[in-house]
């Protein structure tokens, strides 16, 4: 039942991230791209240099913003270090 | 051990394996399971999301993104399985052209 220690908790792998870049995946069509600058249980979040993505079908809607407190509730992705933008 | 409450899916046995997982509002990624805790929440590597249909968001395409390293939020997620010894099959329920 114990957590073999060779796994990788996700709130480990989360709070690794805190002071880099993160890319929020939400449920809907909204993605963002921010420095993580710390989270709670629910995984609420505060981002930096925040760029938000709305993918429609014309294409995506880009907003930037400086500092935000992001609601957990929508969140369906995290990608540490990750941006939609193709390498 | 007694009074600890066993999970109903245990994803010990998918560890390192590859699981295809359905999230709220139509996502759908797969990636080999590299950890997980009580609440669902998901780490996978290598993780391809499969791209929504523009159309209807509950519906997926055959074109893929590569996100790499992911942690898939527990409130979020609606189905874990393996993609071993999964096939996808034709629907047995559309009824053919006329019937």
């Amino acid at each position: 039942m114990a957590n073999n220690p060779s796994q990788l908790l996700p709130s480990e792998l989360i709070d690794r991230c805190i002071g880099s870049k993160i890319w929020v995946i939400m449920k809907g069509d909204k993605e963002l791209v921010g420095t993580l600058k710390g989270f709670d249980v629910y995984v609420n979040m505060v981002l930096e240099d925040v760029t938000e993505y709305e993918i429609t079908a014309e294409g995506r809607r880009i907003t930037k913003l400086d500092q935000i407190l992001l609601n957990g509730n929508n969140i369906a992705i995290l990608v540490p270090g990750g941006s939609p933008d193709p390498e | 051990m007694s009074g600890r409450k066993e999970t109903v899916l245990d994803l010990a046995k998918f560890v390192d394996k590859g699981v295809q997982v359905k999230l709220t509002g139509g996502r759908q990624v797969t990636g080999t399971l590299k950890g997980y805790d009580q609440l669902l929440n998901l780490v996978l590597d290598e993780a391809v999301e499969f791209i929504r249909d523009a159309d209807d968001p509950l519906k997926t395409t055959d074109q893929t993104r590569r996100l790499g390293l992911i942690v898939c939020r527990g409130t979020a997620v609606m189905l874990v399985s393996p993609t071993d010894g999964t096939d996808e099959i034709a629907n047995p329920f559309l009824q053919p052209e006329g019937a």
